[in-house]
């Protein structure tokens, strides 16, 4: 059925026009011919054929937009928003490294060691640069953010150097752990004011703004995806209710109760229809799966692991910088707020009071019930389910973390009797196993991170795999419906011949 | 041929008007799924980012901040001429936004009524030393800090023996009705300083100057911005974080974004650091002219 017919159809074209040749473009406009059966049948297939070329049209813009909204978040900009996030984490534990060198002083084999810790500070290094790199990329088309992420390599350089000062005059000074002479604190306190104060909040922004252009992005194409679908579903309807307007014509007309070939084109374009709702549908589901559940997930904890990683750092910095002991302490307690948030009622907002009401709510955790506490922490455990291996996770991570701030407790408590030699032997794991206990949090959050980023790649993979085979099908689908409709009408007006 | 058509005539007619209301009854469905296939983006109120006009809360009696300059000027819900570093901030945002200074209208929007001012739509967006918290993020979205200020302590010029937070043990502060700032020094650093009341920070002022108290401790640029008046010295001991949001309706994170967008601009082009220095600059205040770490749009 391919060439043939088709000629044959279009060969008794208007009938009525056929034996005054001339008058033809005349007779068409004046529209008599659609007085007559033939006419009709004519005008009315051209109709369904026009719709049902209508509706592959549709459906690629749509799956073309499903399309790109899983390369955005699934393979271009998602991956690297989430590699920026590296920055902050980076850096803020380089400067965590530092503190706990100074702090350690002479005392080579206190805390992790002195060689180790250096290892990590130039590993940490190492990941500021791949992930700046992500960054530079990602602001291509954004002078602002491009500003933001040159400032922070520039200030890094700068940051180097002065770490390089204090750690000279450490070596110079040769001084106990926790001792450290007001020279080296000074030159310190230059290095973590130009990393804390100014590379830390950057980077932080540069990884929020960036995130916000995926989101943004995901949200245009999600609902371009729906919208996508609403016009897939109105051209469907429409062309299904012209198949059986042209059913129910033909039945009267010709006293035929059904046309096999009319039936058979209405299946495939309702199931075409159907089918391709429900895939688009379950496209924008793998995107908010993959957004909420994955990508948002992923940066929250990628904030809530570096965040607490830097105010781990505040405990060295607190015992290093005794003049600053109250600034940092209040920064520790900022920064554990934001991570975890414990109802406090109307007690007054304090470390005392932190740590009691973190125990308490954090111990009475259920998975699957209300969550008294905010922070990124409380916003997953309000966004978990009630088992699974998202819920055991968390649960692991909230109890190592009661843990460590027990830890910081203890040593807030011996720092505050005067011992200060004992606070430093606590946090620098001799007489305690914070800086273990403190390793086991790091890494339940990593677990958690890395339950989240299995939803992500799994969504991704299966809006990939939705995809597959969409571009040909409808076409393919609707060439046969075409098909059907014109062998369908054809015997019927083989029969004015 | 002719015989068929002379005797299927009529029903022709009635078949016609079966398929036009075929077609009629998918076009009536069109015209149905139209709106639903358009509404998917939106989700009530506009956002700040597509306003022509934008209504701004802002403090009407903080010297170097918010502060309305004639009593008389303003009508009912305080609208009038106010000058301040958040005045100036939201004027260099909602320019940024696309709204010209013309177009914008200050309103004065007190500490109590700022989460409802923005629910109800009374205000757009709020700059009123409104700091982030975790309570008040539940509430509100707050884009920025714009500025993290720290709670500090104000002394008399020539006072010399207080020179951080635990120095004020045994001395008078200034406890302002529903201000927490004393609390902070008391209950949370629990330091044993003595509280004498005050109704407003203006009057605290006064007490300090005419010797009634030792010291006002609260957010630096607060202190910066009555010290640039009455005297008196800032101690430069900050010992909080109170980050200065951007107050928006709860939701509106295309705000959000835009209005972190503007921030990060207002710092690389110097307008941050200028505006910083033309109102506390004379105050002795440490300031920071880097961008803040913003909290994120949630």
């Amino acid at each position: 059925m391919t060439v043939t017919p088709r000629r044959q159809a279009a060969a008794p074209a208007h009938p009525a026009a056929a034996s005054r040749p001339r008058g033809r473009p005349a007779t068409f406009v004046r529209g008599r011919w659609l007085r007559t059966i033939p006419g009709q049948l004519r005008a009315g297939t051209v109709l369904v054929l026009l719709a049902v070329v209508a509706l592959p049209a549709v459906m690629g813009m749509a799956v073309r937009n499903a399309r790109d909204s899983v390369q955005t978040i699934g393979h271009d900009a998602g991956p690297q928003v989430v590699a920026t996030g590296t920055l902050y984490f980076a850096l803020s534990d380089m400067d965590a490294q530092v503190a706990s060198v100074l702090l350690i002083g002479r005392e080579h084999g206190l805390g992790i060691g002195y060689d180790e810790t250096l290892r990590v500070y130039d590993r940490r290094r190492a990941e500021a640069d791949a992930a700046a790199v992500q960054a530079a990329q990602l602001a291509a088309r954004d002078p602002d953010l491009r500003l933001t992420v040159q400032e922070v390599l520039q200030g890094l350089g700068r940051y180097e150097q002065l770490v390089g000062e204090a750690r000279l005059l450490d070596r110079q000074a040769d001084h106990p752990p926790g001792r450290l002479p007001a020279k080296v604190v000074d030159a310190y306190r230059q290095a973590t004011d130009l990393m804390r104060l100014e590379l830390l909040p950057k980077a932080y922004n540069i990884t929020l703004d960036s995130g916000a252009n995926v989101r943004r992005s995901i949200e245009t194409q999600r609902s371009a995806v729906l919208s996508g679908r609403a016009w897939v579903a109105l051209t469907g309807t429409l062309v299904v209710l012209l198949l059986v307007a042209g059913q129910v014509f033909l039945a009267r007309t010709f006293r035929r109760v059904l046309n096999p070939a009319l039936v058979l084109a209405t299946v495939a374009t309702a199931a075409l229809v159907a089918v391709g709702t429900g895939l688009l549908s379950a496209q924008a589901g793998h995107m908010r799966t993959a957004k909420e559940d994955g990508f948002d997930s992923i940066l929250s904890l990628s904030r809530a692991r570096a965040i607490s990683h830097s105010a781990f750092g505040d405990e060295s910095r607190y015992l290093l910088d005794p003049a600053r002991a109250d600034t940092y302490e209040q920064t520790y307690l900022d920064k554990s707020l934001s991570v975890l948030y414990p109802d406090m009622g109307s007690r007054p907002v304090n470390l005392e009071n932190y740590y009691a009401t973190l125990d308490e709510q954090v111990g009475a955790y259920t998975p699957g019930k209300p969550v008294p506490f905010l922070g990124l922490l409380g916003t997953e455990a309000r966004d978990s389910g009630a088992s699974g291996p998202e819920a055991d996770q968390l649960a692991r991570t909230l109890n190592a973390y009661r843990t460590v701030l027990d830890n910081d407790r203890r040593m807030r408590d011996l720092a505050a009797r005067g011992d200060h030699a004992g606070a430093v032997d606590l946090r620098m794991g001799r007489t305690s196993n914070a800086i273990l206990q403190f390793g086991a949090f790091d890494a339940a959050i990593g677990s958690l991170t890395g339950v989240h980023r299995h939803a992500f790649d799994e969504a991704i993979r299966d809006a990939d795999g939705g995809l597959r085979g969409w571009r040909a099908l409808p076409p393919v689908v609707a060439a046969a419906v075409a098909l059907l409709v014109v062998a369908g009408v054809r015997p019927r007006l083989a029969e004015f011949r | 041929m002719r015989a068929v058509r002379r005797t299927t005539a009529h029903r022709t007619a009635v078949h016609r008007s079966a398929a036009r209301r075929a077609v009629a009854l998918a076009a009536a469905l069109a015209v149905a799924a139209l709106p639903a296939a358009c509404g998917l983006g939106g989700s009530g109120r506009p956002s700040v980012a597509h306003k022509g006009t934008l209504v701004i809360g802002v403090k009407a009696d903080q010297p170097g901040l918010g502060l309305r300059r004639s009593e008389q000027g303003g009508g009912y819900g305080g609208f009038g001429e106010y000058e301040g570093f958040d005045v100036d901030v939201a004027t260099y945002v909602a320019g940024r936004l696309g709204v010209p200074p013309d177009r914008i209208r200050f309103r004065t929007t007190n500490s109590s009524v700022r989460e409802r001012a923005l629910a109800d739509g009374t205000v757009d967006m709020i700059f009123a030393t409104y700091s982030i918290t975790a309570r008040r993020k539940t509430l509100v979205t707050f884009a920025g800090p714009y500025y993290v200020a720290h709670q500090d302590t104000l002394v008399r010029s020539g006072t010399r023996d207080i020179r951080n937070v635990r120095d004020l043990k045994g001395r008078r502060i200034c406890a302002v009705n529903g201000s927490n700032s004393w609390r902070r020094v008391v209950e949370e650093r629990k330091i044993a300083a003595r509280p004498v009341a005050a109704p407003t920070y203006g009057a605290c002022m006064a007490d300090l100057a005419a010797g009634r108290i030792d010291a006002v401790s609260t957010d630096d640029l607060i202190l910066a911005g009555f010290a640039a008046g009455r005297g008196g010295t800032i101690v430069n001991a900050p010992f909080t974080d109170e980050k200065y949001g951007v107050g928006l309706r709860k939701g509106d994170l295309e705000g959000c974004e835009m209005v972190n967008r503007a921030i990060t601009r207002m710092y690389q082009d110097g307008t941050a650091g200028r505006l910083l220095r033309k109102w506390f600059g004379a105050s002795g205040l440490k300031l920071t002219t880097s961008v803040p770490q913003f909290e994120g749009c949630t």
